[in-house]
Formats: structure tokens, C-alpha cells, sequence
């Protein structure tokens, strides 16, 4: 589990960099676009998110794909935002800024999602959430066998 | 399986299973849920090149669509209804029809056009290349039509001239018409992170998905500012409802006894140091949101507030964090714009039968455009009234989901506020959607813990009302998505055309057109100032066609080069907007053709380009021996 958790660190570490590598191929190349496509609509959120400490709650994993996109075009929107309001704008300047962050991202601590870890939700002045947020945490939900 | 066998004393029991388990992927129910996926996809693949959309009618693409396209939506409804026994266990076949809907709906225009489908789309293309060419935006600058607004909220076109840049293309068009698959597949998982959060009858979940899928025939979804917002937007709202709830605030939430079968008990609380946390992760979606949209950032303020009415997510902290966000861009970056509606907005407060009015022209005209108004009204209603019949008959499920029933009306009293264009019904309803889908999905998808009568009446009326409701909605999305494709779609000689007519006008010209509605139609658009005609109330429309060529004549201001550009794709659009009578449009080209103010460039069946004539106002009289 920790050599795979240190692998996909690794892979995000360096996924902004190799995004900026690919920008010396042919434009409109499809080994170009993807990578980048790839990198600026999943790196950036996944680095930010990904890496937990402790054990995932089920339904974790599901909510850190969903969320990886948005996050990741909100600080690419912003990185080049920025870059455009001070005249700085560049491909290589809009992508190594992402990649560093990334880099740096994924080597510390995921920033913990409050709910997304087994143990969340202790509320010790209302003891039926305890047994509810265990309920919850089972995420046992009968499904949906008719 | 193997297990089972392994376990198993005797043979003959082995051969048993061994057959039952061989039987088992034929078996009726099994070759249900997934026989349609590939059928309906050998149909879709038939039927796409037998997509006729070069010369479409007044119907848009719904008599272009082969049998066979509307066969595979069936199939792929079967097949996903089917699926839905065993959503918990197997929850990839709901997905696997929920991606392959989506691809099937949006997918064939991506596919087959030449062309950047839906003029609004090209105009986003051409602000985008407008940011690349100066490499920076100047909010505080006045555009002609409006367009200074895309300078004063540039998120999207800056993380799409990145985009472009790092691609290495020349412009957004590459991509531009798969931004709806695109949206669609990454809200997805989103939404089925929120109705997560309120059942746990994954059937319940997937359902929801489906219909907001069918529900969302708005047409926001190509690629611009509010399409992408609204992913960002869909994100927030569900870390909140994930994460924001407040301790001991839950109450009997969490009591099974006290909750509908299939609800999911509150998520798990969370502490204060905890939420100001997610208030950090959730600032950059909010700024964003606010980098790229003007209504978007209300939208989530007012739902946010809605939260707050609830003991559960009262926090006051998140939502002051994002009006703070959205005052401070508002105030800076796009304080022009602001400051211009806030002027304007005394005018329309109120005046709520005014502001609910779709478009700003009359009522569109043609047999295909009536159809299209005709069921979007339909939609409403059909979703409305499931909706409200979940709401009225699960009131146990409308408690524990309260925020998803808030959030569905939250943004309803805008409608009182501003028209937006006469776009605001249908942001409102679009903003509305994640809840009303939930609720619709629950009148159709009844709870599977009932026990006795009730489980098998509950079943009953799930085999019957699921499969026609999900058909209705599917009936009810072509016509609303597609039924105005001829104005959305323009050959590649009508694009090369526009081009070609901006490029003879000079810098600083004035150029005339019928509607914005056309591909190109903000073309290096800082270069000229425009002139929609047709675009106003139908009192002035109404004057502009008892004379257009000495209307417009007299509209151009004095020594100033103007050109007068008319498309099929205008004809179109201005008949689905209603801003014409039937038959305007060509009485009015013709017009146009034969007036002294005008003289003919260039007249194909792509386009007609007209230069304006100075003409003095009084003719000099001609000296007797000229012949007139």
C-alpha cells in the first residue's frame, strides 16, 4: 500500500514536468495534447488531494475523482489568470508554475478532506451520531438490490 | 463461485452449479443488463455517418436523425433501466450507460460538424484569440456589444488560451464541440458524490443522474464561461454537503427509524478547525468561479445561503468567504459591468412575468421552433410535478434531503431580480436541476426496503412509471437540444464567407447583421463596431421592415465605412428567436438587395455582404439634359 501511495506521489511529482517536456513535440501532436490535457485537468487536484494519511472512509475515493477536475481547473484558471493580468503569459511560465506546485503538492500531507477519513464525525454531545456516523462510515447502504 | 464449488460434497452437485454458472450470463435478467450496450452501440455507430446535417430544416437534427439513432437511445434506456438491479453491487453498468448516454446525446455533433457548432461558441473562440494576440485583458476598456464583460471576467478564456498555447494549436475550435462530453462526463461523479450524500439506494443515485442528464437540455454546456462555472460550482456544493455539517445538529437524522428506507443518514460532523479548512480548499473554486462568470457567483451565494436555513449547514463563515470573493471581484475586475446593471436593475425589480420571459424577441416563429418552445414547457412541467409528487409522498426522504429541496428553489427569486438577457428562466432552472432530478428520481424509483404489499406494489409501479419516465424525458430532450440545430450549425463556406466580409472591412468599420447569431460573427471583433438589427423590441422591428435600407441608412453614423452581412444561419436564428415575423427575414434581404443605400460585394447562397453608399440626404436635382 506505501510503496504504491510513494509510486503515485512520484508519478504526480513529476506529471507537470513531463507535461512541460511534451510541449517540445510538433503542436497539435496527439502525445502532446494529451499529457497537458491530462496533467492541467486532474495533476494539480490529485497532488492536492490525494496522498491521506490513515485509512480512506468508502466513498473516499469516488469523491477524490470527482473533486480532482474542478480543483485542478480552478488553479489552472487562476495560475493563467494571473499570468494574463501581469503580462507574463506563457505556455512554459503557465505550466511550471502548475508543475511546482504539484511537486511540492504531492510530496507533503493530502490536504485532508474533513469527511473523508474513518474516525470523522466523533460528536461527543450527541451520542446517536456516533453510532449514526458509524452507520455512515460502514457505507453499507443496502444498495439498491430490489 | 469457485468457492461454492470447491465446498460442494458431491459431484453431481458440482455439475449442477458448473451449469448453473455457465447458464448464469444468458440468463434473462443478466443478458438485459448489458445485451443493449453493445446493440445499442453497433445502432449509434450505424446510424452516425446516416446523420444528414448539412441541409437541415426547420426541425433541426430531428428528422435528420436516422431510426436507428433514436433505436439505439431506446436500447441504451433498457439497458441502463435494467442495470439498475443491481446498481449496489454493480455499479459500473449504470455508469457504463450513464457515460454512454451522454456520449451517444452530445458525441455525434462533435463528431460529424466541420464547423464550431453554436455561434456563442465561436464568439468565445474569438475573445480567447483576441487574449492571445494582446496578451493581457483590459476590464476597465468599453467594448461595443457588451464585450468588455469577457475582459472583466477572463478566467475561462486565460485557462483556454493556456490551454491552446500548450497544445500547440491555433484555436480553440480543435475542441471547442466536445466541451459538452467533456462537461458531462466530469459532473458526473460529482453528482453522484451529492445524491450519495442523501441515499443509499444507489438506484436512487443513478436515476437522479440519469434524468439530470435528460433534464439538462439548456444548452449551457458548450464551451464557455457558465458551462465551465457550473462544473466548479456542482464541486462546491458538494464539499459542502459532505463537509460542512455542523455537530450535533444532525438529531434523528441518523436514526433509521426515523429516516425514508432509502435515505442515507447525515454524513459525519465536523469540527470548526475542520470546516475552515474546507473553507481553504473550496476558496480557490470560488475564486475561479468568480474569475469566469458574472451569475455563476450568485447562483452559489444564494444557494449557500439556502444551506444556511438549515441547522445542519449553517455556515455563516463559507458563505460570507464567498460573497466577500464575489464583492471584491465585482467591485474590482468587473465593476463597469456592475455598476451598469445595478443601474439597471431598479428598472427590472419586480417585474417577475417580464424577467421569466425566455429571449428578448417575440414569440419564435416556424413549425420547428414552436415544437422546441411548445415541450421545453413540457420538461419543466414533467419535472416539476414528479418533483413535487416525491417531495409530497416521501416526506420523510424530502426531510433528511432538505438542503438538495432547498437548493432547487434557491434560485428561483432571482427571477424577480434581473431577465439576464431573457436568459434567466433558464439559469434558473438549470441551477435548480441537482435537487429537482434527485426528487424526480425518487417519485420514480420507490423505496426497495418496503416489506409485503407495499414492497410489491412499490415494484409494480417502478417497472411501469421508470421506463416511461426516463422515455418521456428522452422525448422530451431531442426536441429541446436539437430542435434548433439549423442555427447552430453553419458549412464551412458560410464560415470562410464571414471571414472573407470582415476582412474587406476596414479597421473601425461599423458591421451590420441581422442577429449575432453566426458563426464568426465577433471575428477580430476590437477591430469594428457592431450593429445586431434585428435584436429589439418588436415595435422597432416592426419599423425596420417597412423600410430597412433607409432604417439602417439612417442608423450609421455620419463618414463611417459600414457593411451589412446576411447568412442562412441568420435567417435561422432569427426565426427560432422570434425576432421576426414569418417571412421577415427574406423580405427583408430582398429589400436590403434593391435599396439605393446599399450596393451588392458578394451574393452566394453562403452569405450576402452589402456596402453602405453615402447617399446625400437631399439629391441635388440633375441638370435637364441628364437622363436620370
Amino acid at each position: 500500500m506505501n510503496r504504491t501511495r510513494t509510486q503515485l506521489r512520484a508519478v504526480l511529482a513529476c506529471s507537470g514536468w513531463i507535461a512541460l517536456a511534451v510541449t517540445l513535440l510538433p503542436g497539435g501532436a496527439l502525445l502532446r495534447w494529451i499529457p497537458v490535457l491530462l496533467f492541467v485537468t486532474f495533476g494539480p487536484g490529485l497532488a492536492l488531494l490525494h496522498p491521506q494519511p490513515g485509512v480512506p472512509r468508502p466513498g473516499a475515493r469516488l469523491e477524490l475523482f470527482a473533486l480532482a477536475a474542478p480543483l485542478s481547473w480552478s488553479l489552472a484558471t487562476l495560475a493563467a489568470t494571473a499570468l494574463f493580468l501581469v503580462r507574463g503569459f506563457s505556455a512554459t511560465v503557465f505550466l511550471i508554475s502548475l508543475a511546482a506546485f504539484c511537486t511540492v503538492a504531492a510530496l507533503l500531507p493530502g490536504l485532508p478532506l474533513p469527511a473523508a477519513l474513518r474516525g470523522a464525525g466523533d460528536e461527543p454531545d450527541e451520542p446517536v451520531d456516533a453510532v449514526g456516523a458509524g452507520a455512515a462510515g460502514a457505507g453499507s447502504g443496502t444498495g439498491g438490490e430490489p | 463461485m469457485a468457492q461454492h464449488e470447491m465446498s460442494a460434497p458431491g459431484g453431481a452437485h458440482r455439475t449442477l452449479t458448473r451449469e448453473r454458472s455457465q447458464r448464469l450470463p444468458v440468463s434473462p435478467a443478466r443478458l438485459l443488463t448489458w445485451l443493449p450496450l453493445p446493440v445499442g452501440a453497433a445502432l449509434w455507430a450505424w446510424s452516425l455517418p446516416r446523420i444528414v446535417f448539412r441541409d437541415m430544416d426547420d426541425f433541426g437534427l430531428l428528422d435528420r436523425f436516422p431510426i436507428a439513432f433514436y433505436a439505439s437511445l431506446a436500447v441504451l434506456t433498457v439497458g441502463f433501466i435494467a442495470s439498475l438491479r443491481r446498481a449496489g453491487t454493480a455499479p459500473w453498468w449504470p455508469l457504463t450507460y450513464s457515460l454512454g448516454m451522454l456520449f451517444a446525446l452530445k458525441a455525434p455533433t462533435a463528431l460529424l460538424y466541420d464547423t464550431v457548432r453554436y455561434a456563442w461558441a465561436s464568439k468565445h473562440d474569438a475573445v480567447i484569440a483576441r487574449l492571445l494576440t494582446e496578451g493581457t485583458v483590459h476590464p476597465h476598456h468599453a467594448l461595443n456589444g457588451g464585450m468588455s464583460a469577457y475582459d472583466q471576467w477572463p478566467g475561462f478564456f486565460s485557462l483556454n488560451a493556456a490551454l491552446i498555447r500548450a497544445f500547440g494549436v491555433h484555436g480553440a475550435a480543435v475542441y471547442t464541440n466536445w466541451a459538452p462530453v467533456i462537461y458531462g462526463a466530469l459532473m458526473l461523479p460529482i453528482l453522484v458524490v451529492i445524491y450519495r450524500t442523501f441515499t443509499d439506494d444507489w438506484r436512487l443515485v443513478w436515476t437522479a443522474v440519469w434524468i439530470f442528464q435528460l433534464a439538462n437540455w439548456v444548452g449551457q454546456d458548450y464551451l464557455s464561461p457558465q458551462g465551465f462555472a457550473y462544473v466548479l460550482f456542482l464541486a462546491v456544493f458538494a464539499v459542502v454537503l459532505r463537509h460542512f455539517v455542523r455537530p450535533g445538529t444532525a438529531g434523528r437524522l441518523r436514526d433509521r427509524d426515523a429516516l425514508d428506507p432509502a435515505a442515507a443518514p447525515v454524513p459525519p460532523a465536523t469540527t470548526w478547525r475542520q470546516r475552515a479548512l474546507g473553507v481553504v480548499l473550496l476558496a480557490p473554486l470560488i475564486a475561479a468561479i468568480n474569475s469566469a462568470h458574472q451569475l455563476t457567483p450568485v447562483m452559489l451565494c444564494v444557494t449557500l445561503f439556502a444551506f444556511c436555513l438549515t441547522r445542519r449547514y449553517r455556515n455563516i463563515g463559507l458563505f460570507v468567504v464567498a460573497v466577500v470573493i464575489m464583492g471584491v471581484w465585482d467591485l474590482t475586475m468587473g465593476r463597469p459591468l456592475f455598476v451598469d446593471t445595478m443601474k439597471t436593475l431598479s428598472g427590472q425589480l419586480g417585474d417577475l412575468l417580464s424577467n421569466a420571459k425566455p429571449g428578448i424577441g417575440g414569440a419564435p416563429t416556424g413549425e420547428g421552433a414552436e415544437l422546441v418552445g411548445m415541450v421545453n414547457i413540457i420538461m419543466v412541467v414533467a419535472l416539476g410535478v414528479l418533483a413535487v409528487a416525491a417531495v409530497l409522498l416521501r416526506r420523510r426522504l424530502a426531510r433528511s434531503a432538505l438542503p438538495l429541496l432547498l437548493a432547487a428553489i434557491a434560485p428561483a427569486p432571482l427571477l424577480a431580480v434581473n431577465n439576464y438577457g431573457g436568459e434567466m428562466v433558464f439559469r434558473v432552472y438549470l441551477f435548480g436541476l441537482p435537487g429537482a432530478a434527485f426528487f424526480a428520481a425518487a417519485a420514480l424509483v420507490p423505496s426497495a426496503a418496503y416489506a409485503g404489499t407495499a414492497r410489491r406494489i412499490a415494484q409494480r409501479a417502478m417497472v411501469v412509471a421508470l421506463p416511461a419516465g426516463a422515455l418521456v424525458l428522452l422525448a422530451g430532450f431531442l426536441p429541446s437540444y436539437y430542435g434548433k440545430e439549423s442555427m447552430q450549425y453553419a458549412p464551412p463556406q458560410e464560415v470562410a464567407f464571414v471571414k472573407r466580409a470582415y476582412d474587406r472591412a476596414p479597421t473601425g468599420a461599423l458591421v451590420m447583421a441581422a442577429t449575432g447569431s453566426f458563426p464568426d460573427a465577433y471575428y477580430h471583433y476590437n477591430h469594428y463596431d457592431h450593429w445586431f438589427f434585428t435584436e429589439q423590441d418588436a415595435a422597432a422591428n416592426r419599423k425596420l421592415l417597412k423600410d430597412p435600407g433607409d432604417y439602417l441608412a439612417g442608423g450609421i453614423p455620419d463618414g463611417c465605412p459600414a457593411f451589412i452581412i446576411l447568412t442562412p444561419t441568420q435567417r435561422d436564428a432569427v426565426q427560432g428567436e422570434g425576432y421576426l415575423p414569418t417571412g421577415g427575414y427574406d423580405r427583408l434581404v430582398a429589400e436590403l438587395k434593391q435599396s439605393p443605400h446599399f450596393k451588392i460585394v458578394e451574393n452566394t447562397r453562403h452569405g450576402l455582404l452589402l456596402e453602405h453608399l453615402p447617399l446625400p440626404t437631399k439629391p441635388e436635382p440633375l441638370p435637364p439634359d441628364v437622363e436620370p
